[in-house]
């Protein structure tokens, strides 16, 4: 009689047990789920607010406190990314050498052409009394030199960090520039960096024109290609041949301006295509700006704005 | 794991750590014409070790700091890492890690699943230019990045968490001591 008083003591002890771990489990994961819809709710309604405007203030908050930690970071992974990139170009320099021998003799030929429209140049900046320096140094824009410390992980939003801010006269969409061209225009600014968003990103436009054609239209991006510019609406009697330089055009009507200064270069037509019974052509182009691995940039403060 | 205040701010630092490495150096590096993300491959280790509860929590953070930093659309990172974070999270609580090749696999595989899901992100909230099609090969190439990055990242990830981890503690307790002179 005892004995069976004790196993049934034990079962139930056990069935107690064995419910109340269910119990604490079950638990869990309602908490868990409840975590992770909390969460997903969280995003679309971030996602939701700050579409197209940001988040402003708390984003440059947190930009402004992690700025100095990326400023240190980029310093102390300079050298290692410079191995790496020394590996992905040795890789890469046996495959473009046959193809720089073709080019060379090619650039030879044009650089002969380009002395020639050189001596040609001068003779009519003297006429037309213009006195040769280039358009940037004539214009009211003063060029803030910046470091780029962070660069965008997604292929999706093509953005970089600077180590340059509003401490140093940077404003929000001040258009940046490279040594070979254009890069793109500041997003945001805080005291002592700023976001920049690159050409090459979705929501970018810039309005170019084709030199020495003259046909203007509006760059975008090939989405998640570098190499890749669409000038798009150019008027198709316009005939644009493979090698002409593109500039950004600079517009100004009715108290408006461009964000881009006018003759800064963007790139180099890659492919025209001209469609029948169509009024406008589509031209690609490669820009001269090495998007990929910037590591100094220029910024452009100051200037007029529409 | 069981997350006491120290191993809360280890996890922190881990994700600021790797928040950092990504922005300042593998988004900056180039191979074969892409770089490396390695962010879904930390929030799979996380979640791999910590649960789902950690795996999200983790993602949705490390999401909102690369959106608050890269002046991007807040939101759109943190909902596809999270939901990376809990699909780790979950695979760790109903299967158990027989193969050292699981972790590596299943960080190629869910960083597949994030480039995919940045991508839909993107789509929903409206793409005004054409898309490249070498876009498809930036993806491939992240994912097999991830499978080599991501071995690493999980012993890293795990040495740091050890102390909070179970059978961590459980093989240290086995182990015999040492006997001089025998």
């Amino acid at each position: 009689m005892p004995r069976q008083l004790a196993e049934s003591q034990l079962a139930h002890s056990r069935r107690f047990s064995t419910e109340l771990g269910l119990f604490v489990y079950r638990k869990q994961i309602r908490r868990r789920r409840a975590v992770l819809t909390l969460l997903i709710l969280g995003s679309f309604l971030l996602l939701t607010i700050t579409y197209g405007r940001g988040s402003g203030g708390f984003q440059n908050g947190v930009s402004t406190i992690f700025s100095p930690l990326q400023t240190v970071a980029d310093r102390a992974l300079k050298p290692a990314r410079d191995l790496v990139g020394w590996f992905d170009k040795t890789f890469e320099a046996r495959g473009e050498n046959s193809r720089l021998k073709e080019e060379l003799a090619k650039e030879r030929m044009q650089a002969i052409a380009g002395q020639e429209a050189q001596q040609e140049n001068a003779q009519l900046r003297k006429l037309v009394d213009l006195d040769g320096t280039p358009v940037l140094a004539s214009s009211a824009y003063t060029e803030v030199t910046a470091r780029v410390i962070a660069r965008s992980p997604t292929l999706w939003h093509t953005a970089v960090a600077v180590d340059a801010g509003s401490s140093d006269g940077v404003r929000v969409d001040d258009p940046v520039i490279s040594g070979d061209g254009l890069v793109g225009q500041v997003a945001s600014v805080q005291h002592g960096s700023a976001q920049v968003t690159l050409i090459t990103d979705h929501t970018s436009a810039v309005s170019a024109k084709v030199t020495p054609v003259g046909a203007q239209g509006v760059i975008r991006p090939d989405v998640g290609n570098p190499e890749d510019l669409i000038l798009d609406f150019i008027d198709s009697t316009k005939l644009v041949h493979q090698g002409q330089a593109v500039v950004t055009a600079g517009w100004s009507a009715q108290g408006l301006s461009s964000l881009f200064p006018p003759g800064i270069p963007v790139g180099e037509v890659t492919r025209a295509s001209v469609v029948e019974q169509e009024a406008s052509q589509q031209v690609h182009l490669r820009p001269y700006a090495d998007l990929v691995n910037l590591d100094l940039v220029q910024i452009l403060t100051g200037g007029s704005r529409g | 794991m069981i997350v006491t205040p120290r191993i809360f701010a280890r996890i922190a630092v881990i994700v600021v750590l790797g928040v950092l490495l990504q922005l300042s150096f593998f988004s900056r590096v180039m191979l074969f014409d892409t770089s490396p993300d390695v962010l879904p491959a930390l929030v799979v280790s996380l979640g791999l070790l910590g649960g789902s509860m950690t795996g999200t929590l983790a993602g949705f953070s490390i999401g909102f700091l690369v959106d608050c930093l890269m002046a991007g659309t807040l939101g759109g990172s943190s909902l596809v890492l999270l939901g990376i974070g809990y699909l780790a999270g979950l695979f760790r609580e109903r299967f158990e890690i027989h193969s050292a090749l699981v972790p590596p696999l299943l960080c190629m595989g869910l960083t597949f699943a994030a480039e995919l899901g940045f991508a839909a992100v993107q789509l929903m909230l409206g793409v005004d230019a054409p898309v490249s099609t070498l876009i498809v090969r930036d993806v491939m190439l992240k994912s097999i990045f991830a499978f080599f990055l991501g071995w690493p990242i999980y012993l890293g990830v795990r040495r740091v968490l050890r102390p909070a981890l179970v059978e961590g503690t459980r093989v240290r307790r086995r182990r015999q001591p040492t006997v001089l002179g025998a």
